[in-house]
């Protein structure tokens, strides 16, 4: 008798059968975050209507998750440019604050009468994307020299980075930048700093169009460019990287520096679009949710904009529903960290395929085809 | 000896103390292969465990129970991850923490409400071993912790022991190193990581129950701020040894209270860079400038697939 599921040789990996395991990864993990919200008293269909509407089917509400979606899709691709060089970066959260102080201290710098002096915005911004860029490259490029140069563990060097540059950045908020007031956080960005507003009536401004074109530039690299090949290839397999010539720290070294880029864009992003200051405690997470965004567009930069967005619309209809409902939004870090572990679980799944040659109780296929599939 | 260099070295070895804990669990995980970062949210589950059974009932050892059970309910699901659907170490460990934030805040607003005043529960209390306790000093540093600080030091004798002198230890290292031969020589490798997961999360668990119970006496979801992280890289520092991880971890302790004791005294530091002193330096102590790659289990991070 054949058994309903065979066990498969390789994973299907038909762009049909990853989006249907993600999906249903995610579906399930909706299924069982419906029970957090059945023991706060509301119906799950009105708390997902609750978390859907307010994101995607208000004007006001979509500018908000454009807003939100941004730095994620931002800190997305700096991971994916990292990982897919087997560069096992988690920095991110260091890498937005870097960012973000870099882009207020220039935006600072020209405000009238300080050290600049106001600027016209063309000038202003591509030397404020260049600004933050380069600090966050190099903040994680030191990373990246360390595991290049000195074989140390990149996955913990990085993380504890994170911490470093908090303290950094509260020591700035704290002193040297700090606007008079009880709050620690600088004065108001001049206004003349501020990215443009993109839709009349909401708050969504044009880090977003940075963010899309980010991702095409990344995809262009990676697949288009010798440069990305050789990034792939260093993270497929580095001794066969060198075996071939190319010198694997050397690319290492390049793939932190653009990955702590795409994250201090993401910090900029942020304080020129959204915030307009520097505070403490601006980075909120955002760096380990990005993580977890490129995770579930399995570092496919064509996959991140969309996924981004959709993370970003359920922190906005989390927080509605904190407000309308006092469910805790803390409850949308469990519906999307738990989607991505139940991705990983279901990965296993196209391991295995439906043998339907069991229902109708015909003998199955013979097991040489199998393998030539 | 000043008053100052008392003070330093008692607030050494109290602060070593959940680390270290966490450490020595996360030895076991990394000899038998296994790279567990989500003991970090583990933590944070366990601190909440205990918090809210000592908030309940009062009853301290069955709050540390608690928070080892947490642990070890928490650390099968990621065993399950690790091992079975053989998921990448980095990424399961990473999302459970962002996972394990949310339970935390989630479950801790569930319990007590939004109500804006920490609330406070009994903790263990410093011990004053007789005679000993008044010795110049290092009396007071060494003799008048909380209990947990001397089961914690026992335990890194008891997990260097089972790890060294053992069969369980031998098998589990030898998952670690040699899988491939391992599993020829009738070990389950798959067996011995569940074991190595689970005992990390227990200990993983109990580190929350210490930080709580013995140290800050109620729950922040900011509690933890990267001691898990920490505890990985005193096990590097340790060269994945119980008995060298405890002086790592009491180095770590010493940079902790140096920035709690400089504060206390007064200087002209900005208190931002003696905080972040402990994080400099297990950065540079993990960085490879002393070595330490060769020593590492071979099969770390590496899926175990049995031909």
């Amino acid at each position: 008798m054949a058994k309903l599921l065979e066990r498969r040789l390789t994973p299907a990996d038909s762009p049909l059968a990853i989006f249907a395991t993600t999906t249903g990864a995610f579906l399930v993990a909706m299924f069982v975050t419906s029970f957090l919200f059945l023991s706060y008293g509301a119906s799950p269909f009105e708390a997902y209507f609750a978390l859907f509407h307010e994101p995607f089917a208000t004007l006001r509400g979509f500018g908000y998750s454009l807003v939100r979606t941004s730095p994620l899709a931002l800190i997305a691709l700096g991971t994916i440019v990292s990982w897919r060089s087997g560069f096992s970066y988690l920095g991110f959260e260091g890498c937005f604050v870097i960012g973000a102080s870099a882009a207020t201290w220039f935006a600072l710098l020209t405000a009238p009468g300080a050290g600049i002096g106001p600027l016209p915005f063309s000038f202003f911004l591509p030397l404020a994307i260049l600004a933050a860029f380069v600090a966050a490259g190099i903040w994680a490029g030191l990373v990246g020299l360390v595991r290049a140069w000195l074989g140390g563990n990149e996955v913990l060097i990085s993380l504890m980075s994170n911490y470093v540059a908090i303290f950094i950045l509260q020591y700035l908020v704290g002193g040297p930048i700090r606007a008079p007031g009880s709050l620690p956080e600088t004065k108001l960005l001049p206004r003349a700093t501020w990215l443009p507003f993109i839709i009349p009536g909401t708050r969504a401004h044009a880090g977003i169009l940075i963010a899309i074109a980010a991702a095409a530039l990344v995809w262009m690299l990676l697949q288009k460019m010798p440069l990305g090949y050789e990034l792939i290839v260093t993270g497929f397999n580095a001794s066969a990287a060198r075996y071939a010539g190319i010198d694997v720290g050397r690319r290492i070294l390049l793939s932190a520096f653009f990955a702590g880029g795409l994250g201090g864009l993401a910090g900029m992003v942020d304080v020129l679009g959204a915030q307009h200051r520097l505070m403490d405690g601006i980075s909120g997470g955002v760096g380990f949710v990005g993580i977890v965004v490129a995770l579930l567009a399995r570092l496919n930069p064509v996959a991140v904009i969309p996924t981004a967005l959709l993370y970003g619309g359920l922190s906005v209809g989390a927080d509605a529903m904190q407000r309308r409902a006092s469910i805790p939004s803390s409850i949308t870090f469990i519906l999307q960290s738990l989607a991505v572990l139940l991705v990983l679980a279901f990965d296993a799944l196209r391991y295995y395929k439906v043998n339907f040659a069991a229902f109708s109780g015909r003998t199955p296929p013979p097991v040489a085809e199998e393998v030539s599939k | 000896m000043s008053a100052f260099v008392v003070a330093w070295l008692t607030a050494s070895l109290r602060l070593a103390g959940p680390v270290l804990l966490a450490a020595l669990g996360e030895t076991f995980a990394e000899q038998s292969g296994v790279l567990n970062i989500g003991i970090e949210g583990t933590i944070l589950l366990g601190a909440l465990g205990s918090f809210l059974t000592s908030y309940y009932t009062g009853m301290i050892w069955l709050s540390l129970l608690v928070a080892v059970l947490v642990g070890i309910a928490a650390n099968s699901i990621l065993a399950w991850m690790y091992v079975t659907v053989r998921a990448s170490q980095v990424v399961a460990g990473l999302v459970f923490n962002v996972l394990a934030v949310g339970v935390a805040s989630t479950v801790y607003r569930k319990a007590l409400g939004n109500s804006a005043l920490p609330e406070s529960i009994t903790m263990f209390q410093p011990l004053h071993i007789p005679i000993l306790s008044n010795l110049p000093g290092i009396g007071p540093a060494l003799f008048s912790q909380t209990i947990l600080f001397y089961l914690t030091i026992a335990l890194a004798f008891i997990a260097h022991f089972i790890l060294f002198r053992t069969n369980f230890g031998l098998a589990l290292r030898a998952s670690g190193e040699n899988p491939a031969a391992a599993d020829s020589a009738g070990i389950s490798v798959q067996r011995m990581r569940y074991a190595g997961t689970l005992i990390s999360g227990a200990a993983a668990g109990m580190a929350g129950g210490y930080l709580v119970l013995a140290q800050v006496g109620l729950f922040r979801e900011t509690i933890v701020s990267g001691q898990g992280f920490i505890a990985l890289g005193i096990v590097i520092f340790g060269r994945w040894h119980p008995l060298k991880a405890t002086l790592a971890a009491m180095v770590f302790g010493a940079c902790d209270a140096l920035q709690l004791s400089l504060q206390i005294f007064g200087t002209h530091i900005p208190p931002q860079l003696l905080l972040a002193l402990p994080y400099i330096v297990t950065i540079l102590a993990i960085s490879g400038l002393f070595g330490g790659k060769a020593v590492q289990p071979a099969a770390l991070m590496t899926p175990y697939v049995k031909d």
